[in-house]
């Protein structure tokens, strides 16, 4: 099992009393308490934690980008692949992903996605997603044709990059009559395909009918096992074998010298799970974003909330993971076994986790946890 | 008078629709809430007119249209309705999304159209203020907001008063599905209407509430100024939904309105 190092980017340099205000950290938390001195210094912070996790042996950096939000301020997915392009020198750089549906130049993503596979010398793994809502009324796109859109704005995407230009493209939402891209991918046909899952049974059925890489985000383990019948399905409608390469699982992890230190670190997670998840339903869900049986399947998938849970209650259900190395290993060992995945995705540093305590957990990851769980 | 219920076929899409009374044909178009059925307004206008109240494509019982993608499909869709159901050139009446579709309609096809009414209708950009963002809100939270005191609304206990079944809320769902299709961008309006609104020369009355928290009632005034042979009323104490916060007042403004000069 190949592990991928992930950090949202946060910037959590306000007080939490000021954020309790709002009905929300995400869309209405006003931006006066956004500190450029310090998302300056801490994008470099970040940066260099990436390029450790580079160097430490991780198979992947994953990145991803929200808006509107402190608890993400990756806000370019592509620019931050082209920096760690020429930053790095192993690692896969995994985004996960581009928001498709609310893209409104598939073109222009197909360029950049190619840009950075070839600055970083063949190392993109493309994710798509279809976002959260908040990303929908951040770019003000239509809820209700977000699966439209991200089938179409994907279509395009990958004709791009596997047709010969110049062409026309027509289509319900996207139009464009000149298309030839003077600029493709390294990897050919073009970089590999990722997807990540919440909720949708319809992404995993789409994702198993293409062979693209299914990663489940942060649900119990028998909601993911679901999730992953749904991609065989699809997959079998398409003739296509399951293997364990074809899946992935993301959780938060973070390890330390003793299991103290690991659990005190660990706590930083539980911001990501509560504060920056709280919201009205319709900030996250809007009307038409999901189907009917997509909403159905969130409520079965989310009995309770990750914001409704205890520390405790996210440790014991494997949410996070944080440990000594040995416990870790164990841990990991543990969703391999439940899940049969090929990728685990770590959020490895979260709201106020600080750098030795990030750096630090990177070393022990590269040191003992890689190497231990690569035979997985 | 009871109502029958029929299903009128328009371009391969069924129609769910309340008809009933006698009269003159007035087609009544409803509002992103959804087609409430036969409550008391339409019982009292018609005494004196044919109403026909279309449920819209994609709301309700009426058939999917999600190739649909503005007000305007809308407003060409109940064009064609007129000549499919064959109401001649009948009043129109809508309420806030049905006021704008009407006003569409009136700006595409004049001639089509007898008198106008045009209650809360959204389809132009406030000068001042803003049109509230209603797919923001939870549908608990729209109802309060939509009207200006509850207390006050006489069929309140018919319309809202008992927990919604499973359908009810199906229903609600479907219908702000579609709502968000024909309104999501621009929010709630056309940039372009106001040029035409000038073409309408048909006699429009034009009903707002004081306290509209949906569609300021300045859109009201800017309707007025539109559209060349206008009035504009407004109804004090009253929010967003005259038709049922003010059911006998709005009745008696439609009634007497269309009841007053002859066609054109």
């Amino acid at each position: 099992m190949k592990l991928y190092y992930f950090s949202e980017m946060p910037h959590h340099e306000f007080p939490d009393e000021e954020g309790d205000k709002y009905p929300s950290l995400r869309l209405e938390f006003p931006n006066r308490f956004f500190d450029r001195e310090k998302a300056a210094a801490n994008y470099q912070r970040y940066l260099t934690e990436y390029e450790f996790a580079d160097q430490a042996g991780f198979a992947g950096l994953m990145i991803n980008e929200h808006h509107s939000t402190p608890s993400c301020v990756n806000v370019g997915v592509n620019m931050t692949a082209a920096v760690l392009g020429r930053t790095t020198r192993r690692a896969k750089i995994l985004l996960l992903g581009n928001i498709l549906p609310i893209e409104d130049n598939p073109v222009r993503m197909a360029e950049q996605l190619a840009m950075a596979d070839l600055i970083s010398g063949g190392r993109v793994l493309s994710g798509f997603v279809r976002g959260v809502g908040v990303e929908t009324w951040w770019s003000n796109s239509n809820p209700v044709h977000n699966r439209e859109r991200f089938e179409e704005c994907h279509d395009l995407i990958l004709k791009c990059w596997t047709d010969p230009g110049p062409f026309r493209w027509e289509g319900r939402h996207y139009h464009f009559r000149h298309v030839n891209p003077w600029c493709l991918p390294l990897q050919k046909p073009h970089p590999p395909i990722w997807i990540p899952g919440t909720a949708s049974p319809e992404t995993a059925v789409w994702a198993g009918r293409r062979g693209y890489t299914y990663v489940p985000f942060l649900v119990p383990f028998e909601i993911a096992r679901e999730l992953f019948d749904f991609y065989r399905q699809g997959a079998a409608e398409a003739g296509r074998t399951v293997t364990p390469d074809n899946l992935g699982f993301l959780i938060c992890a973070v390890a330390a010298e003793t299991k103290a230190k690991a659990l005190e670190a660990g706590r930083h997670f539980v911001w990501r799970m509560g504060p920056t998840l709280r919201a009205p339903a319709e900030w996250f869900a809007p009307v038409g974003m999901r189907s009917r049986a997509g909403s159905q399947f969130a409520l079965r998938a989310r009995p309770r909330s990750l914001s409704a849970m205890s520390y405790e209650e996210l440790l014991d259900g494997q949410f996070i993971v944080a440990g000594t190395p040995d416990e870790v290993i164990e841990r990991f060992a543990r969703v391999q076994r439940e899940l049969g995945v090929g990728h685990l995705l770590l959020e490895a540093q979260e709201s106020r986790m600080d750098h030795p305590t990030t750096m630090r957990s990177i070393e022990l990851m590269g040191a003992k946890i890689i190497p231990a769980v690569a035979a997985l | 008078m009871r109502p029958r219920e029929e299903t009128i076929s328009v371009g391969g899409i069924g129609v769910h629709t309340w008809v009933g009374g006698q009269g003159e044909p007035l087609l009544v178009l409803h509002g992103a809430g959804g087609n409430r059925g036969w409550t008391r307004w339409l019982d009292q206008v018609s005494a004196r007119f044919t109403v026909w109240a279309p449920t819209h494509p994609g709301f309700g019982r009426s058939d999917d249209a999600d190739w649909m993608e503005s007000i305007d499909d809308l407003a060409r869709f109940y064009l064609w309705f007129i000549e499919a159901a064959k109401l001649g050139q009948p009043h129109l009446l809508g309420h806030s999304i049905g006021g704008w579709t009407a006003a569409e309609m009136a700006t595409m096809s004049a001639g089509a159209l007898a008198r106008l009414v045009l209650v809360a209708p959204v389809g132009l950009k406030p000068e001042t203020g803003e049109i509230l963002d209603v797919f923001y809100y939870s549908p608990a939270q729209l109802l309060t907001m939509t009207v200006h005191d509850a207390k006050t609304v006489p069929e309140w206990q018919e319309l809202y008063g008992r927990p919604p079944t499973p359908q009810d809320i199906e229903i609600a769902t479907r219908n702000r599905e579609m709502a968000a299709r024909l309104t999501w961008k621009p929010y709630m309006h056309n940039p372009r209407l106001a040029r035409f609104l000038p073409r309408v020369t048909n006699p429009t009355l034009i009903i707002w509430g004081r306290e509209d928290r949906v569609v300021p009632v300045e859109c009201g005034e800017q309707y007025r100024r539109g559209l060349p042979n206008s009035t504009l009323t407004v109804l004090e104490r009253c929010g967003h939904l005259p038709p049922i916060e003010q059911p006998d007042a709005f009745a008696r403004l439609v009634l007497d309105f269309l009841g007053g000069d002859s066609r054109r």
